[in-house]
Formats: structure tokens, sequence, C-alpha cells
């Protein structure tokens, strides 16, 4: 490191600076508030950034300007903030309520009040980056917010009246102060380097600082959003130490686009990356939507679902598809490599001491390409199967294939014989019944709580009609993401 | 004054009052379970049981205890033990012997989750850590999860000192079937000659947890002279008093209950599980305890409700008489004795008149956590699996659902299997509500279908307790010791403002702990409203005529030549108009100078409960290719007598509904083959979100109950009841054929749809 280092975390709470000597790198953010400035108002529900009763609103400098996002505090280590402002639920109120919290008192949208202050947050940070235009973005913004006692509509109603609420000169003051007070925070680029009880925790800001930290310590664990990190200290327990986080280096937060690729580092949070593989492919976009919730997009990288290499991470298999790469980098340089051949069995991926994700390399310009999350629940839910499907069709027949499944192996893979069966044939339905019998043999998915081997079987192969379906038929493309939708269509 | 109904011309009862708690939960003011701390306080971490069903050979503490921090460790041997209750059982046992093993285990541990043993530490990270050095030895024993194959002979059997009650062959050899309950009238044979077509069906559902938001939380603080204050998250601080103090053989007025505010309850806070041990951890160290659990163990080791397995049978004339109705229906209590059986039969067929039935409900151990309520307990399960059977009995007859219904419904005079007689109900006007809504007859898209089901709860009544007080400055406290879990604070305060015809703004209703007031049973059983509110009019009627007093004092007339009007005291007979009425603020300024301080209280044992019917209409859109189910449309229609704060009541019947979908589309325990629980968090027990669920349509149908001065019906949990029937019936209804086994869950569906291509080929 740098002896450009600083050992004590700074932050707004609220709108006042505050400098915390952390004790314990693994602490969360909602041990933080709850214990030491005692502000009770953020609850735990779940401790697994699942209910969002814990959620709060951080604003963090972006291109020199802050932005608000709603995370959940439950699963987030307080170090994380260091540099930034944290909005909870004590500071959205001063002499009167927030618009929002007004409407959610007016229209009933607490009864028992426990998810209430995750729902004002939720809700703040909707009406903070500008408001809802529709029921989609109201339902985006609390899919993370569970709630049991009201079933919903009292607070869609709460969200739909305040969300659009001009912001007052007050908060506009507010927030200007804390952008400035944030900016000077910047200006000093000291990286953070903690020791703590639980050991040492290290926020370089050069991918060299990075590259350094981990030659130092080769048993850290890295960590980007910690939706999935936090959970190791949160649900199971675990102890980790030393923890480097990777979300603070420069290089990594950025974004390219260069002619071919979209270049996404491997700090981008799905929220920050969405909107540009919106662009590359709608299907894609609205799966990065149906990621987590919103909270969780928020906290949550494109680079972390793929380092920590789970069978069940949603983007790998649709990335696999579109012939995405890595560029993997370390002390000792970097390297590129396709994105299939990153996972080698469950548990194990291809990454060399010292090495660490760098970039996603996400080709621009696709064939026919499609995706499809199959989960108990449509949104915020962990996938049962996942199906990516990109096929090149010339003259009515298949030119090339490249189709990755997800919650089929111990990794995300690509349906070998399926693509063999379909390659040069008549894109018809024959062309799909001989490749789904091929399917059947490409993969042997496990039973476990989340569906059955039978079923992940069938749906797998219904996804491949699907696609076949909606190739043939462009009116029902995007069925499944359309599914919101219908809501509006009931008469009353 | 009068008990009159027929006046709908209030000035608050049935208005859109604001709500006495919003600002402090949408700033984050109010206090949950786990909002308190106090100085000194330990933190209480308990060891659970990784097995299902194993004999406890031997617990070693010693190197828990050594643990620097640790200030306590306890086992069994600190809880007392009680001898089995004998009967005749309450229809709602607390059985101390299985609570004192339920709390902590004693010969074994029955369920995954099971608490073996508790630490109280300085820190919440050293008790964790002492858990870790306390070695149990465990003799592991077979175990049973469904309730039919624990029924039977050869189980492996979880108590036993337990034999079937009721069987008279005397039984010799333990059994997991604790009782049965049954409920018949009439001749099941003859019923079943006259029907031109019977169908027999089998339903399954899984238990599903209420879900509430707030983990189980408490702080025990115990005094030197063995006091001891507890905060806790509760439904009934008088309920949570009377079981720790019965089952730490203490004086109920040593121990004093504070309720938390709330993060819901629906049934499942209505018991003890940590407070004992926070107690005695208190006890043993002289430091306060708080104990919060996990969401791991809330799932583990606090109640679910039941999970079922019924056999039903009925028959009906083509002209849609139902002529015989029996079914037997098996209930998983979890590991002690206590499924809501009798609430099962209650709810079987309630809502028709049948002529020949018989309704049999059986309790049944097995080795999941101990069964506690979940909003109208036991009734969801056999509404599934009755209102099932009604839907393919019209369905195959080619009646209209609701037509077929009207032809067999209740009326007043009718008696429900338990024995409930029907009072003035509103089940037809709640029937032709539902068939003149634009959703009966709007029109359905491909892969959609629409169901419907109807629900009947008999709410409670019983014992409530209020003091309310009038302040000198025309201000009222009106307190109760029901804590406020769907919105009774604000029907109390309308009731009161009502009644003293003063702005309700004037009036804070308070919950009070249990050292303040008399015993209030549980908010629960949809009672509150009802039954505390009912105390809450007495209680104010009693400061009115204190008012009247003062006023007739004033003007040196009699009492009775004063009534109560608009909030003031005026003079009844005609030619006193020199008199100048008196208001309830210019009375409140002179009562302590005139004889002291005014207040009103009340403690009622309320009957006169009156039978609420909800029903419910839902339209889902199922996926064809992944099973998937999406409800699309959704509404509502109860009888809810009257409903006092009309937002809250709507409330109640959006978020019952939304329960019922979860319940019947997704929730279940997921146990794996050695009954380890595995769906343990909200990662992967999957409630609804806000996108999985329709905006809910209600309709409240308002037929007052009579006997409650102003005609409440208890409107909380009858709104649950029908909902998972109705949304099996959509599904149903949309891929055409019938469907038995919830949750249903995509590969459910899938499946089905798969099995019916075949049978196409």
């Amino acid at each position: 490191m740098t002896a450009e280092t600083r050992s004590t975390v700074r932050l707004l709470l609220g709108w006042t600076p505050v400098d915390i000597a952390v004790a314990d790198s693994n602490q969360t953010v909602l041990q933080y508030l709850r214990d030491q400035p005692q502000l009770k108002g953020s609850k735990e529900g779940c401790a697994e950034g699942d209910c969002g009763a814990c959620t709060v609103v951080v604003g963090a400098l972006k291109d020199g300007a802050i932005r608000y996002s709603a995370v959940n505090a439950c699963i987030l280590f307080l170090p994380a903030m260091d540099g930034k402002q944290i909005l909870s639920v004590e500071q959205v109120a001063d002499t009167e309520l927030h618009p929002v919290q007004q409407a959610l008192v007016e229209l009933h949208g607490s009864q028992c009040g426990y998810c209430t202050p995750g729902i004002v947050n939720s809700l703040l940070c909707l009406n903070l980056n500008g408001g809802a235009a529709d029921r989609q973005a109201i339902d985006d913004a609390l899919i993370g917010n569970l709630c049991r006692c009201t079933g919903y509509g009292p607070i869609i109603e709460a969200a739909e009246k305040a969300c659009s609420t001009e912001l007052s000169a007050a908060w506009k003051t507010r927030i200007a102060a804390a952008q400035k007070q944030l900016l000077s925070w910047a200006a000093d680029d000291q990286a953070l380097a903690l020791e703590t009880r639980n050991g040492p925790y290290l926020a370089p800001k050069t991918p060299d600082q990075l590259a350094a930290a981990l030659d130092a310590h080769p048993a850290a664990t890295l960590v980007a959003g910690a939706t999935d990190v936090g959970l190791w200290v949160t649900k199971l327990g675990r102890s980790l130490n030393p923890l480097i986080s990777v979300a603070e280096v420069a290089d990594l937060q950025s974004m390219r686009l260069t002619d071919s690729h979209l270049e996404i580092g491997a700090a981008v949070t799905y929220s920050e990356a969405h909107q540009a593989l919106s662009e590359i492919s709608e299907s894609l976009g609205e799966l990065v939507r149906r990621i987590g919730s919103r909270q969780v997009r928020n906290s949550g990288t494109i680079g972390g679902n793929i380092a920590n290499g789970s069978p069940i991470g949603d983007m790998p298999p649709a990335l696999i598809a579109m012939g995405a790469s890595l560029v993997l980098r370390s002390r000792a340089g970097r390297r590129e490599i396709p994105l299939q051949d990153f996972f080698i069995e469950y548990g194990k991926q291809d990454l060399r001491p010292g090495e660490f994700v760098g970039r996603v390399l996400v080709p621009r310009k696709l064939d026919t390409f499609r995706c499809y999350k199959v989960s108990k629940r449509f949104d915020q839910d962990i996938t049962a199967v996942l199906g990516a499907f990109n096929i090149a069709i010339e003259n009515g027949a298949v030119v090339s294939a490249r189709i990755a499944y997800g919650g089929m192996a111990g990794v995300p893979a690509r349906a070998v014989g399926c693509e063999a069966a379909l390659t040069g044939k008549p894109w018809n339905m024959k062309t799909i019944e001989t490749a789904k019998v091929a399917l059947d043999a490409d993969f042997k998915p496990m039973t476990d709580m989340r569906a059955s081997a039978a079923y992940r079987t069938l749906a797998a192969r219904n996804l491949l009609e699907r696609f076949y379906l909606e190739t043939q038929n462009p009116a029902v493309a995007l069925e499944l993401a359309s599914r919101n939708h219908m809501k509006g269509l009931v008469d009353g | 004054m009068s008990n009159d109904q027929s006046t709908t011309n209030y000035r608050w009862v049935g208005k859109r009052t604001p709500r006495p708690d919003g600002v402090d939960k949408v700033t984050g003011r109010a206090r949950y379970g786990d909002d308190m701390s106090v100085p000194g306080m330990l933190h209480c971490k308990i060891l659970r049981s990784p097995h299902a069903h194993a004999r406890i050979v031997s617990i070693d503490l010693s190197k828990a205890k050594a643990l620097k921090g640790v200030k306590a460790v306890l086992t069994c041997a600190e809880i007392p033990d009680h001898p089995l209750s004998e009967p005749p059982y309450a229809p709602i046992i607390n059985d101390m012997h299985d609570i004192s093993r339920n709390v902590m285990a004693r010969e074994k541990v029955l369920y995954d989750g099971h608490a073996v043993a508790a630490v109280a530490a300085t820190s919440e990270r050293i008790a964790r850590a002492a858990l870790k050095l306390i070695d149990v030895e465990y003799e592991v024993l077979p175990h049973v999860l469904d309730p039919l194959e624990a029924a039977q002979p050869g189980a492996p059997i979880l108590n036993e000192d337990q034999f079937t009650f009721g069987d008279e062959t005397e039984p010799k050899v333990p059994s997991n079937l604790f009782r049965s309950i049954t409920g018949k009238r009439g001749d099941l044979e003859a019923g079943f000659a006259e029907a031109d077509l019977i169908i027999e069906r089998e339903f399954i559902s899984e238990p599903v947890h209420q879900g509430y938001i707030e983990p189980l939380a408490c702080i025990a603080t115990t005094s030197e002279d063995g006091c001891v204050e507890l905060w806790t998250t509760t439904q009934g601080h008088f309920v949570i008093r009377a079981l720790c103090a019965k089952l730490l053989n203490m004086e109920l007025a040593k121990i004093r209950v504070t309720a938390s505010e709330i993060g819901g309850g629906f049934g499942g806070k209505n018991t003890i599980y940590g407070e004992p041990v926070a107690i005695r951890l208190s006890q043993m160290t002289g430091r306060p305890v708080r104990m919060v659990m996990t969401r791991t163990e809330v799932f583990r080791a606090s109640g679910p409700t039941v999970g079922s397995r019924s056999k039903i049978k009925m028959g009906a004339k083509k002209d849609g008489t139902i002529t015989a109705a029996e079914v037997d229906t098996w209930y998983q209590a979890g590991a002690f004795k206590g499924a809501p059986v009798g609430r099962a039969v209650e709810t079987y067929f309630s809502s028709y008149k049948i002529a020949n039935v018989r309704a049999t409900c059986y309790d049944v151990c097995v080795n999941r956590p101990k069964v506690a309520a979940y909003r109208a307990p036991g009734a969801p399960m056999a509404a599934f699996a009755a209102e099932g059977a009604i839907n393919e009995l019209a369905d195959r007859l080619g009646i209209d659902p609701i037509d077929f219904r009207l032809k067999n419904a209740v009326g007043e005079g009718d008696e429900s299997l338990m024995g409930s007689k029907y009072g003035q109900i509103g089940l037809v006007e709640v029937l032709e509500k539902v068939k003149s809504h634009p959703h009966y007859a709007a029109p359905l898209g491909p892969n959609q279908g629409r169901g419907f089901a109807l629900g009947y709860w008999m709410h409670g009544g019983g014992l409530s307790s209020v003091s309310a007080h009038l302040l000198d400055d025309g201000t009222v406290t009106v307190a109760t010791g029901n804590p406020d879990i769907g919105g009774s604070r604000s029907s109390m305060r309308v009731m009161a403002a009502e009644e003293l015809g003063i702005d309700i703004e004037l009036i804070k209703p308070i919950v009070a702990d249990t050292g303040s007031m008399g015993y209030s049973h549980l908010t629960a059983g949809s009672r509150t409203t009802f039954a505390t509110g009912w105390a809450v009019v007495n209680a104010v009627r009693e400061i009115i005529d204190k008012l009247r007093a003062l006023a007739a004092k004033k003007w040196g007339i009699s009492v009775d030549d004063v009534i109560w009007e608009s909030g003031q005291a005026v003079p009844k007979k005609a030619g006193q108009d020199r008199i100048k009425p008196l208001s309830l603020k210019e009375l409140a300024g002179m009562a302590t100078k005139m004889g002291g301080a005014i207040a009103g209280h009340s403690e009622i044992n309320a009957g006169g409960v009156g039978a609420a019917f909800s029903a419910q209409l839902v339209d889902v859109e199922v996926d064809p290719e992944t099973g998937f189910v999406t409800p699309t449309r959704y509404t509502v229609v109860q009888d809810v007598g009257r409903a006092i704060s009309p937002d809250y009541v709507e409330g109640q019947m959006q978020g019952g509904a939304v329960q019922g979908i979860g319940w019947a589309l997704n929730e279940a325990y997921i146990y794996d083959a050695e009954g380890r629980l595995q769906n343990t968090g909200f990662l992967d027990y999957r409630m609804p979100v806000a996108s999985d669920v329709p905006m809910i349509d209600t309709v409240l149908v308002e037929v007052p109950n009579p006997n409650h001065p102003y005609g409440v019906r208890g409107v909380g949990e009858p709104c649950l009841v029908p909902a998972p029937a109705a949304v099996a019936n959509a599904v149903e209804n949309a891929i055409g054929r019938t469907m038995s086994w919830l949750p249903l869950s995509p590969p459910k569906i899938l499946q089905a749809i798969e099995e019916l291509k075949l049978a196409a080929e």
C-alpha cells in the first residue's frame, strides 16, 4: 500500500460528518447504526439482504456528483461506507414529514410498521432519483421490501402519490452540502487501511494497490458489494480476515464501450451496468432487472457474480451464451480467457493465487438472443433454471448456436449436445424436438429445495421451445418481461 | 347510549380517520422488541438441536462456562418440570409439561431447532462463541414428519408418556395421536344414498409460517426482591405473564410484562419461547438479559401453522342440494399435542346446511416445531379441502359456484358442527355481492382461470380490560391491555370519541403493561375491536355518567335530568333554557375541584360473537412452459359487521388475501431426508413481494352483529380462510384439472400440465 492510507472510516451520518475507529472489520452497517449511535429505526428482519427492513439510502460520488441508492444495511460492511453518506429513517423527516412518510401515514401504507422504515427509505430513494415513471418503477423500488401486513396495495398508492414530488429547497440545500463534503474527502485520495480485532480491512484505490494487497494477504477474502459475502458472516457465522474490498478501485468502477465490446469493471454494480446491458439486449436487461432486489443490485457487482463461481449466478449463463470473456489481473500481469473456461467445476474457478477479476468483456453484436430465468417467485428469487440462447439463422437454417444454462450442473455451462443438434439444421419444431432430446444428455441436474431434477430438465426443454416460438412470433416476445404490465389491464 | 345499531349517522365510526400510530412508524420512533437496551444488559443465545429426533445422552457445559465474558449457562435443569395435564382438555391446550420441554428440551430433542441450552454473555459475539463450546452427546432416533404416517402403529414415538385420549380400548402403548375431535349430525349412509353425484378427494397442505417480519425478542430484568420486568414482542402480555409465572412457579404480581410495539404476529406471538429462558438467566446473573432470535431460529423453532392431510367425500343431488359430507383430517401438531383440531371441525361445512355430515380431525405429533396459531388457526386448510370438493361438485353438476352455495347456504338459527349457533349473519348478502360484482363476469384471457371460495370464521370474545382517564384539559387517555397489531388503537379511539362526542384527536389510545390493567386476553382471534372495544364503550360510558353527575351537582338538579349530547352535558327538561350546557372540557376543568379525577374502567368477559363470512374471487394466469402462476385480479367480499375504521378493515382484508396467495402458491417448510429444515430464511421461504400480487379489491358488506354496541364482527381472520382454496380453484380452472396439494409451485403445475398433455395424446 502507499503511505497515503487512513485508519478510520469517515462518513456522513445523515448530514453530520463522523469519524469511526472500526473495532471489527466484519461489523455491518446495521449493527453500527443500532449499537453505536443507537439509531434503532433500521430493523433486522433477516440479516441476509432479503426482507429490506434495514434499507438505508447511501449517497456516493459518481462522476463528481452525489448519487443516492437504497441498500441493505444488514449485509454491508461498515468500512464500505467510507467517504459516503448514510441516510437512515431517522434522518428523513426534519420539522415535518417527508412527502413519502406523509403519504404512507395518510394511505395506511403501514400496519405493524416494522418494515416501514425500510419502505420509507426505498421510496425516498426513488424520490431523490427523480420519481417514479410508472407502476413498474414502483414495483422495482419495492421488490426488496417484504411487508406481511398490508398486501402492498396501500404502499403502492403512497408511492404513486409521493414519489414524484419535487424536492424541497431544504433538501436541495442539504444535498448540496453533503456533496461538497464528499468531494472534499475524495480529493485527498487516501486508501482505507484498517487494523481491527478481526484483522485488516483494505480498500485499495488502484489495480496495482489491489494486486499488491492480494500478494501481501493471499488468504484474504475479496469483497465487492457483499451481497453474498455479507451472508457468510451474518448467516453462516464466519469471521472474514483479512478483507480486501475491490469496490474502491477506480479503474474497476468504470465501463468502456469499444466497437465490439462493452467492458465492465469488476466493481460495477448491476444497477450501474443495467442500462448499457439493456442496450445490447432487452432480454438481458430484463434479466438484470430481476436479479435480487433494487437494494441487491445497487450493491452487488457483475464481477462478483462471476468471481464467486455459484452454479446459480444469473449473469454467467447469459454472458457465456453471448460469448463474453474475462480479464484476470495480478501482480504478474493480465490474461484474457473466455468466460465459459473460468468455471472449472463446482466451487473451483480458473483463478490463480494473487489473481482477481478485472473486467468482463461483453460482445455488443449478438445473433438472435434471449435469456429466461425460472424461479419460484418472479422477482427477487434464486434461480432454479436459467437458459440463454444466442443463435444465428440464415435462410431458415441454424448457422451457429451458443446455448448456456444455469442451475443444471455444478457450474454454468454450455449445452454442447443441444447446440450440435441445432447447428446446420432447419429452424423448425422438428429440429427443436431433436435438440430437446440432446439437451437431456447435456445435463444431470440435482434435486434441491428450489426445484427437482425432473422439473429442471423439463423447464430447460420448455425454455428452448419458448425461445423457438418467440423467434417465430415476435408478438409473444418478452412475454415474461411484460408480466407486470398485465396488472394495468384489468378493469375496475 | 343504546345499542341501537340502525343508526349510521355516526361522527367517527365508519369514517376514515388519521392513524394514531402513523408518525411513529414512518420516522422509526416506534420501539419494537429489540429496540430497547438496558444498562448492564447481557446477551442470550440458544443452542439448538441439529437432529429431528434424538435422545440427549449428556451435555457438558464446562468449556462454555469457562469462556471469558460468559455469565451463565443453562439447560432444562434450570427450567421447572411439570406433570402432564389431565382431562378435560381445553380447546387450546397449554400443558406446562409440554411447554417446559419446548422451551428447553429435557429427555429428548424432538425437532431440528429444538432448544437444548442457553448462554448469557457480555456480548452477542461471545454468546455465540460459547454455544460452540457446549458438547451435547445425542443418540439419534428415527423421525417422522407426516401426520398420517405418525398416527400409524409402529411409527417412531415422540412423547412416550402420551396415550391417545378418548380411545375406549384404553391403549397400553404410547401414540403420536393425541386425540381426535368429531362433529356430526344426520345419517351419512342415507345422505349418500340420496346423492346423484358423489366425489372423493384427498387434499394436502404444507405448514407455513406466519412470516412476521420482526423476529421474537425480549429483555428480562430481575430485582433482588424477586420481581421480574419483561419487555417483549407479543400479542398478549397478560398471557405471557401467566405462562411464565406458571412455568417458573412464580407469583403473577411479581412479573410485570410490557408489550413492545409488535412487528407482526398473525398468531405466532401468542405463546412463550425465549421469555422464560431470559428470565432464568437474569435471575442467575442478577443482570438484564436480552434474547433475540435470528430469522433462522424463528423458522426452525417458533411455531408455524399445521400441515394437513384430508380425505373428503361429498354427495349432492342434480339440483345442487348437498345431501351428505364426511371428512377425516390429520393435522401436524408438531412436537407436542395441540393442533387446532376443534377449529378444523368448526370450519368444516359451516357455511352450508347439510343434513348428514361428519368431520373428524386428528391431532398428531410429528418431528417438527410445535405449531402455533396462524390467522384463523386450523381453518384455511380445512376450507381448502371443503371448498375444493364443493367447487368440484358444482362444476360437475354444471351449476354456477355461487348459485350452488346460495342453494345450500346456512341462515339465522343454523349451527356449526361444533355447536356455534348463528344469529343475524350476512352470508347471502356476501354471495349476492360477489355475483353482482363486475369481476365475476369479466372476460378471461388465454391460460387464465378464475377461482372462488367461501370462508367462515367465528371470532373470539373473552376477557378484556380498559381504563379510561379524563384529564384536566379535556383530553382523554384510553388504556387497554391489548397490543395493537392491526389497528386497535385507532378503533378504540374512534369508539371512545363516538361515545364521548369529542374530536378523536383529543383521545390518546395506550397499550398499558400488566401492572396497570386488569387481565386482557390476546390480541388474536379477531377479538380486540369486538371485545376490548366493547370494554372501551363501557369505560367511557362510566366517564359520561360521572360527568352528568358533575353537571347535575353544578346545576343543582337531579342526575336523571342531565343527558349527554354531542360532547356536552345538557339539561333534559324543557324550560331549563337558562342553564347553559357544559362541555366535556369545561367539566374536566372543574372535576378535580369538585370531588376528584374522573375515570372509567371496564373488565368484561365478552360473549355475543358473530359469525363472519368472506368470499373471494381470484384470477390467475398460468405460464404453460414453466408452470409459473401470476394472480392478476383479486376481490374480497366480506361481512364485517360494522367497519369501525374502514381503512384498517380493508387493510386486514388485503393483507389476509396476500398471505393466502403465498400459502397457495409458494410457501412451505421443506425438510431433507434427515428431518432438517432446509429453507430457514426469507431467501428460500418465499413470501409474496409487491410485484407478485395485484391490487386487492375489497367490498365491505355490513350486516351488524346484533350483540355488539357498534355491530362489530371480527375481520382479521375470515379473510385468510378461503384464500388458498380460491387461488387453487383459479389454477384448476386455468389448466383444466383438479389440484389438491399446496403449495401449487411451478414444478407441481408443470407436472400436471405434462400429465394432461400425455393423457390427451
